[in-house]
């Protein structure tokens, strides 16, 4: 079993989180190609200043509390506080930081991050409930929506379970590979899964650029199609 | 016009609300002979698509990040109404996107081949592509509160343009814009050229009637400062939104600074909502009547759709000749806050209300300009819930006012919500800038039996104008009165 987590602490952590970075920065690429190589000229009459404001509006989504939505939206919003902060400042993924990446970031306390964890814990199960029973979200829901949250809920509990012993109904070590293993079974699902848009959100949030057409495409789509004489 | 015919009477047929199940069927418009071999075209179309424009990097980023956590549900209007879990914008979206992921991406081939039950396109799901995508107006309401800021009206608007390559699109527009381009009155109501002319005489009677003035429109001028165009159907339709343009013309003194153009003046663009090819060609008519005149700036008449089809692609596909474009409403403005025009503070009595266009006021263009107008010279103006940018669509956007088979989907489906809300406001009038709200306003306030008057900025304009040397708005007032009678 040891050799199993060193394993599972060492080569294949480095190699499922380095698969992630080249995946999400594939995307970036793609995205940025289109921005600065196909769209640079036409991309200065786009309203910059709206969509930076509308952006930035969305950081802390009060205003966007729409009704008929709110259990989701608060729930979603407290998620994400959770899921950005427990991975990255957990005192015990700190080290694991510094010793991959030699970075030194400041720690959350230990009562702060399980309050956080259970709160994402507890909001996961929302979200996963709100898309299960209401009508609406079961039409357009497809398998790996549902899925997905369970893929991210176990990372949380088996963790909370390795740094809580007493409440641990396995063995540390099964429930610490538990833990290693999940996480890096998501850090594979990232690029390819709608977790991308750990990247891809600042694009889509600027798809007003998508507006911005190519000049001469649509007669040469048409001329492809129905020859020079294409007739509307 | 046989396949008009048939579907109409399909949806009579049809039980259910007020004996027509518009939730579950409304016909998409085909021209006819109906295409075949729909599925192979479709995606042939879609790959050439793919291959000459932009749109690649748009349906790679959505088809990932497409969350479908439902919040732009509780936006639509037509959602609201039907509750039809295929008018969830994004539902729609996904639709066209899984049609991406299957046949344009490589894991859409691999999961294809290792899986039993993966996405194949068929003629039904085209069939519900036509539907969904000509259910939607294409407001971008649901782009406000998409947490991903996913443009579902630009979907919507691409899935339609595949389409229309395939053979599949409004006859309304597609006859409309075949007109435009390739007719000889190069206009969508197929005005000539000498009934634009005797139009023109028409106005010039009806000003010297209001305010005892005669002037002539300048026409064909070359070396002026503004081209108008104003949606074409208000030479035939909205007199008076024109005769309120030429009054703030005349008398803000800028009547040697305008003229309109016979070769072309429609400012109507319905490539807009669902062609790439017709956006761009009408465009490059637009701005080369404006190089033929020598002009310098595109002036826009009230119109929601033509106001933003100008002045968001003529900077796009103008090239060197991308003249500014500025809006009727905007250059109003300009005038009342120089002074340039005086607006009677009495006259206009009745409760007013504003109706937010959604193609000039979503992207936030225009919102508190006209408000800025209406606010100077009406004593009760009266907002309604929501507007400005979250303002609800009339119910006819994305060109479907302009296809009367569906009539009774913009009555009782799209437009239900706009009709509570202006019936929640009890004004007297409703203001509309733009020539498609104003057709569907007027019907949806006649058919829900609401007591308002739907009109242009312009025409309560021209109520409240003074010029110089020419009647003043109560002489005007009292006269209209006493013809009334």
């Amino acid at each position: 079993m040891q050799n199993w987590i060193e394993f599972a602490k060492g080569p294949l952590f480095a190699l499922t989180f380095l698969f992630m970075v080249f995946g999400l920065g594939r995307h970036l690429v793609l995205q940025l190609d289109t921005l600065f190589r196909r769209k640079r000229s036409r991309l200065r009459h786009m309203p910059w200043g709206k969509m930076v404001k509308d952006s930035v509006g969305w950081a802390l989504p009060v205003k966007h509390l729409v009704k008929g939505k709110v259990i989701f939206s608060n729930a979603s919003f407290l998620f994400h506080i959770g899921v950005i902060l427990v991975p990255l400042f957990l005192a015990d993924h700190i080290v694991l930081w510094e010793a991959f990446l030699g970075i030194n970031l400041p720690s959350i306390g230990p009562v702060f991050a399980d309050i956080l964890t259970i709160i994402t814990i507890v909001t996961l199960l929302v979200l996963f409930m709100n898309r299960a029973f209401m009508r609406k979200m079961r039409a357009i829901s497809r398998p790996s929506d549902y899925w997905l949250l369970v893929f991210i809920t176990i990372p949380f509990i088996s963790g909370f379970l390795a740094a809580h012993p007493s409440m641990n109904p396995l063995s540390w070590e099964a429930m610490f590979l538990t833990h290693l293993l999940s996480a890096e079974l998501l850090f594979v699902l990232i690029p390819f899964s709608k977790l991308s848009h750990i990247v891809l959100i600042f694009f889509d949030r600027i798809s007003e650029m998508h507006w911005q057409l190519r000049p001469g495409a649509g007669s040469r789509v048409a001329e492809a199609l129905y020859g020079k004489e294409a007739k509307v | 016009m046989s396949d008009a015919v048939e579907t109409h009477e399909e949806m009579q047929v049809d039980p259910g609300r007020n004996g027509r199940d518009l939730s579950k069927r409304l016909p998409y418009h085909v021209e006819n002979p109906r295409p075949t071999n729909t599925v192979e075209r479709f995606l042939d179309a879609f790959a050439t698509v793919l291959e000459h424009t932009d749109y690649k990097s748009l349906l790679d980023s959505y088809s990932r990040t497409t969350n479908k956590c439902n919040r732009c549900s509780v936006t639509c209007p037509v959602y609201m109404v039907t509750g039809d879990p295929r008018d969830i914008p994004c539902y729609k979206t996904t639709l066209l996107l899984q049609i991406y992921e299957r046949y344009f991406t490589l894991g859409g081939w691999v999961k294809s081949h290792f899986s039993q039950n993966s996405f194949e396109l068929t003629d039904e799901i085209i069939e519900e592509l036509a539907e969904v995508f000509y259910r939607c107006t294409a407001c971008r309401r649901c782009t406000l509160e998409c947490p991903m800021g996913m443009d579902h009206g630009l979907i919507t608007r691409l899935g339609r343009y595949i389409l229309s390559l395939i053979g599949i699109s409004s006859k309304a527009l597609q006859v409309s814009v075949r007109e435009q381009l390739e007719g000889e009155t190069h206009n969508t109501s197929k005005i000539p050229k000498p009934a634009l002319i005797s139009n023109l005489e028409f106005l010039e009677e009806e000003f010297e009637d209001a305010f005892g003035l005669k002037l002539k429109i300048p026409v064909d001028k070359e070396n002026r400062d503004f081209v108008f165009f104003c949606a074409v159907s208000d030479y035939l339709m909205e007199p008076d939104t024109l005769l309120g343009n030429m009054a703030v013309l005349h008398a803000a003194g800028d009547w040697d600074r305008w003229t309109i153009g016979t070769e072309n003046y429609d400012g109507i663009n319905y490539g807009l909502f669902y062609s790439d090819w017709h956006l761009e060609s009408i465009i490059k008519q637009l701005v080369g009547e404006v190089t033929r005149l020598k002009g310098k700036n595109l002036l826009i008449g009230e119109c929601g759709h033509a106001s933003r089809s100008a002045h968001d692609f003529v900077p796009v596909f103008g090239g060197k000749e991308a003249y500014p474009v500025i809006s009727f409403l905007e250059y109003t403005l300009d005038c009342l806050r120089k002074g340039k025009i005086t607006l009677n503070k009495e006259v206009i009595t009745e409760k007013v209300t504003y109706h937010d266009p959604c193609n000039i006021a979503r992207g936030g263009w225009i919102i508190d300009q006209p408000r800025e107008i209406l606010k100077s010279f009406v004593k009760d103006y009266v907002e309604m819930t929501p507007h400005g940018r979250n303002n609800f669509c009339c119910g006819g956007g994305g060109g479907l006012v302009s296809i009367d088979e569906i009539y009774d989907f913009r009555m009782e489906i799209g437009g239900k919500v706009k009709a509570d809300q202006i019936r929640a406001t009890g004004a007297d009038i409703c203001i509309a800038p733009c020539a498609n709200c104003k057709k569907q306003l007027k019907e949806l306030v006649a058919y829900h039996k609401i007591d308002c008057e739907v009109m242009g900025l312009h025409d309560l304009i021209l109520k409240a104008i003074e010029i110089p040397g020419g009647k003043s708005a109560f002489e005007r007032k009292e006269e209209a009165a006493l013809y009334a009678m």
